[in-house]
């Protein structure tokens, strides 16, 4: 809060101001992340920029531009669109088992003439918007425990029921997670919670007994034992920790990680590129890298907790939130600590959709830090 | 709500809950992340070495290198079972998604006729899903490069120089040297050398029969091994030379057998069925054995169609099997100079006399002879054969002290000569009838004339009366055979290394001299035995063996006419020089009618090659040219070329 910026009205407004109050230092992490991404997808094509590292980097470097773009979009913009953009998101979700594109079984994918978008990745960022809205306006008292947080839970459990019946049980588990602790910062009884939690604990094995797809209920039993089947489902889990511990203190050098170049390990380039990141640099560059990870959630979570509107409070912390359980499920998944679900390692991973939806959000966090100071109006919404 | 301002304190207050619950996330995420960090650092630091062992089997794989198999040498070095270059290819199992397609694309390359394709389908369908198949062997080379350059028609399918067993004299040593033919399913044992996984490459082959299967571990070597990169499917990317262990070669084994005579037993023979047995009487070795008809044993590494296998197996010549050592026949009259022997050594005087008169009563039945011998002592009676002589020296001195000398010559017994399927034969005594026949435990006295012609239960193979020529040759060692040379450069004893005879010299040596009555004066006179290598002799002894039982009285040509399945077999045993002993042998001629005829032949022939080659014998043999006597005389001396210009 400086001297001029209060003594100046109109000041904050002005373009130049807006971007000197961007976080430079959280900026620069995510390229830096990205950057690695960038050479590992580099290296584990066999030293060739496609098919994956020059789309990563292009993409990244658009969707960073844009994401500064949108840093500088006033808040109240996107608390009035919160709620279209939600609905949205959701219709495309509907929309996907009737006209989506399958692969491997299951349908994720939209055709929209040249572009194909992932609407489970892109509900992520709709959910948080649509959130922070909903407990913008809503008092302590009520956010605690009342009938009114029905909505918020229909909120997520519509999306989360959608995408868990692609079935992408794995994306489904991250909407879930995301959307209760943010009811959960919203204010939610931690009492409640913890009773809810705890249900929830008792219905997972009754799940798993009537719900889950075979493959899926075959994921988590390997994972539970993954030797008992090496060439099946085990798989994955086996190869991915044989890389991960192949790549020993300093890694087998770049573009030396025989796991991932001959191919033994599976999904090198998304979901399992950590392992192959961490064969070829080691302890240390892996290390660093959940050094960065983790730099980016303090840094997330301190913007939002500095936030003057409780809407880019909420906003900015459903990011990072989802952002870092991402982050923890992926690493757990590749160290063989949880199941094989798909959940990609956020701007290492390969992935177009993800990453637009990934850096759509960190739009958010900074757009919160850049507008810091304002307020929201709230009953200016579309439908509120 | 959104239309009620909050309150201040509201605001405050939620906003104190979203601090103190975003610090607590942020915590959580801590928290989470170290714990990453901490299984990273177990996984990387801690277990790193277990892993990176993994990876390192992920990445690599070994694959066997078959051994070069050792090579089999005659004794002159000469090379009776080597290995030559074999292109072929080979199929991938797991690559290939449609073998049928593969299989008809290759068809148009290379000539497949149809059977050659169905028992292809067959093999692919049962080999084991990671070891490739030999689908074409012994390409040209035209063929090898028209398929090379059609390869990404043909997936999964790679070509490969491999090697593969050459028989150079593809049927002389059939039986002996054997044969080495493609690894079949019940070769494989659970443990020992046959599971090796060496015998699931592709074309390998192990011996199956005669030395090479008696030698196959000697002869295999150990398998070496390439080092090679691959990639998750299985494909070599790179081959590592530096992680190669190199293949340790098969022992090269040299026989004692010679190919010059073998070949000419083998020319001898003909369309003949028989065998033919040499050793050298002074050390043993064994220089020939050959079992007529042979076969060609290139074709059983190849790999034999069912029908032609069948056409082989069927015919009444029977050239798979070897005669040598694993059929047995009644030795017939060579037998004689066994019962004269034992005679000899129970103090018969050689001077006793029998007649003869073509027929002899004794015990209610005529015992016949094939011809009026008159007055005979034992000499004579060795070399005319005289049936009616032996029937009742037999009878005067009873089958033990027949038997005790037949075993003393290595008659009835297997020899160690290390090629399978050898059968014993016997040699009846007392002891014999009271073990073999417990209802009827007595030796009958009408059992022994029949035994002192070498007929009844007395039965030997062609090795055995060979070793007991030698044995009579030598006169005094109990020679033992000796197939094997030297293994690796490691020989093998002298057969000659063996305990003395029990029986007295001049009792052997009147036995030789009968056996020279044969050829000169005996059955065998008038050519039958006649060497024609000057002051070089044979002495030798001629055997008629019933092939079957005769009805009284229908033996009356000595059973050497007829079909050709119910005559005599003929047997000859002979040794040469006659004065000073090196070479001894048997003939066999199955079905071949009298000895003398059809069996004394062929010995003279094969013994010639033998004594040819023998350097001291053809200095013997060879007298040096006449040299004109130059005279003195001046005029009768041509002139000198220069002299008529």
């Amino acid at each position: 809060m400086t001297v001029s910026a209060i003594s100046r009205p109109g000041e904050r407004d002005r373009l130049m101001v807006k971007l000197s109050h961007v976080d430079w230092t959280f900026c620069l992490i995510l390229t830096v992340i990205a950057g690695v991404g960038g050479m590992v997808l580099y290296s584990i094509a066999g030293g060739t920029w496609s098919p994956w590292a020059a789309k990563h980097l292009v993409l990244f470097g658009v969707c960073f531009l844009l994401m500064i773009a949108l840093a500088t979009v006033d808040l109240q913009i996107w608390f009035t669109l919160a709620y279209p953009i939600y609905a949205l998101c959701l219709l495309m979700l509907v929309a996907v088992p009737l006209v989506g594109h399958a692969t491997m079984g299951a349908r994720r994918w939209l055709d929209l003439g040249p572009i194909r978008l992932q609407p489970s990745e892109m509900i992520k960022v709709g959910l948080v918007l649509a959130l922070a809205r909903f407990y913008h306006g809503l008092d302590a008292r009520h956010a605690r425990l009342s009938f009114r947080l029905l909505i918020p839970a229909a909120m997520i459990a519509v999306p989360a029921a959608l995408v868990a019946h692609q079935p992408d049980l794995g994306t489904a588990i991250l909407i879930a997670a995301t959307g209760g602790l943010m009811m959960l910062l919203g204010g939610l009884s931690l009492r409640v919670a913890g009773g809810l939690f705890a249900a929830l604990a008792g219905i997972v094995p009754l799940a798993f007994m009537f719900v889950l797809k075979p493959y899926q209920k075959a994921r988590l039993l390997t994972f539970l034992n993954p030797e008992a089947d090496r060439s099946g489902s085990g798989y994955h889990i086996i190869q991915s920790k044989i890389a991960l511990g192949s790549g020993g203190l300093l890694g087998k050098g770049f573009g030396l990680g025989t796991q991932s170049q001959l191919n033994f390990l599976p999904e090198k380039s998304t979901d399992f590129i950590f392992a192959s990141m961490a064969e070829e640099f080691g302890f240390l560059g892996c290390a660093s890298v959940l050094a960065l990870y983790a730099a980016v959630i303090f840094l997330g979570l301190r913007i939002a907790s500095t936030a003057h509107s409780h809407f880019a409070r909420l906003a900015s912390s459903g990011v990072i939130v989802g952002f870092g359980i991402c982050v923890l499920i992926n690493g757990a998944m590749v160290m063989g600590l949880a199941p094989v679900v798909g959940v990609p390692m956020p701007l290492l991973s390969f992935g177009g959709t993800v990453m637009i939806t990934m850096m759509a959000g960190f739009a958010l966090v900074l757009s919160a830090r850049v507008h810091r100071y304002s307020e929201v109006a709230s009953g200016r919404g579309v439908l509120f | 709500m959104s239309r009620s301002p909050l309150l201040l304190d509201d605001v405050n207050e939620r906003q104190g809950i979203f601090r103190r619950r975003a610090f607590l996330l942020g915590g959580v995420a801590g928290v989470g992340l170290a714990a990453l960090g901490g299984r990273l650092a177990q996984l990387q630091l801690v277990e790193s070495g277990r892993y990176r062992l993994l990876s390192e089997h992920n990445q690599f794989e070994f694959v066997l290198t078959p051994p070069p198999r050792g090579v089999i040498f005659d004794r002159d070095g000469v090379v009776l079972a080597s290995n030559r270059p074999d292109f072929r290819l080979l199929l991938a199992k797991d690559e290939t998604t449609d073998v049928d397609q593969v299989l008809n694309n290759l068809a148009q390359l290379v000539e497949i006729d149809e059977p050659r394709l169905r028992r292809l389908r067959a093999e692919i369908d049962a080999a084991p899903r990671r070891s490739p198949v030999a689908l074409v062997e012994d390409m040209t080379w035209e063929e090898f490069s028209r398929v090379n350059v059609r390869a990404p028609e043909l997936p999964g399918v790679t070509a490969d120089m491999g090697e593969v067993r050459v028989y150079p004299f593809s049927a002389a040593f059939a039986h002996v040297v054997g044969y080495v033919a493609k690894v079949s399913a019940k070769d494989i044992t659970k443990d020992g050398p046959n599971s090796e996984p060496i015998l699931l490459n592709p074309g390998f082959r192990i011996g199956k029969q005669g030395l090479e299967k008696s030698y196959d571990l000697d002869l295999r070597g150990k398998p070496g091994a390439r080092k090679i990169e691959v990639d998750v499917k299985g494909r070599v990317l790179r081959h590592d030379p530096r992680g190669d262990l190199p293949p340790t070669p098969g022992a090269p084994i040299q026989l004692t057998l010679d190919s010059d005579i073998q070949n000419r037993a083998m020319e001898v023979f003909g369309t003949d069925s028989g065998a033919a047995v040499m050793m050298d009487c002074r050390s043993g070795d064994v220089l020939c054995m050959f079992s007529a008809p042979s076969f060609d044993a290139n074709a059983f590494v190849r790999g034999m169609s069912g029908p032609d296998y069948k056409a082989l197996a069927e015919y009444d010549r029977k050239p798979l099997f070897n005669k040598a050592l694993t059929a047995t026949y009644p030795p017939g009259s060579t037998f004689k100079t066994m019962v004269a022997l034992a005679a000899l050594e129970k103090g018969v005087d050689p001077s006793r006399t029998y007649t003869c008169n073509k027929h002899w009563y004794w015990g209610g039945r005529p015992w016949g002879c094939d011809q009026a011998h008159g007055t005979l002592d034992m000499h004579s009676a060795i070399a005319k054969s005289c049936d009616i002589y032996f029937y009742q020296l037999a009878l005067s001195i009873g089958p033990d002290p027949i038997a005790k000398v037949a075993r003393a010559f290595g008659l009835g017994e297997i020899h160690d000569i290390d090629i399978p399927g050898q059968k014993p034969g016997l040699i009846p005594d007392t002891a014999y009838k009271r073990r073999a026949f417990p209802k009827d435990p007595v030796w009958h006295a009408g059992e022994t004339p029949s035994m002192g012609i070498g007929q009844g239960y007395v039965s030997v193979n062609a090795l055995q009366l060979c070793i007991q020529c030698a044995r009579l040759a030598n006169g005094k060692v109990a020679l033992e055979p000796r197939l094997i040379h030297s293994i690796g450069g490691v020989i093998r004893p002298s057969g000659a290394q063996a305990p003395n005879l029990p029986f007295d010299p001049a009792h052997i040596a009147f036995i030789q001299s009968a056996m020279a009555a044969v050829v000169t004066s005996g059955t065998a006179a008038g050519g039958h035995a006649e060497l024609g290598l000057g002051p070089i002799k044979m002495a030798g002894k001629t055997g008629t063996a019933q092939s079957h039982n005769y009805t009284a009285g229908s033996r009356g040509q000595h059973g050497s006419q007829g079909a050709w399945a119910t005559r005599d077999h003929a047997w000859f045993i002979a040794f040469a020089p006659y004065d000073d002993p090196r070479y001894a042998m048997s003939v066999l001629v199955e079905h071949g009618g009298m000895g003398a005829d059809a069996s004394a032949p062929k010995a003279a022939q094969i013994m010639r090659v033998a004594l040819l080659k023998d350097p001291q014998i053809r200095a013997r043999i060879t007298q040096p040219p006449p040299v004109p006597v130059a005279t003195p005389d001046k005029a009768a001396a041509p002139p000198a070329p220069d002299a008529t210009t």
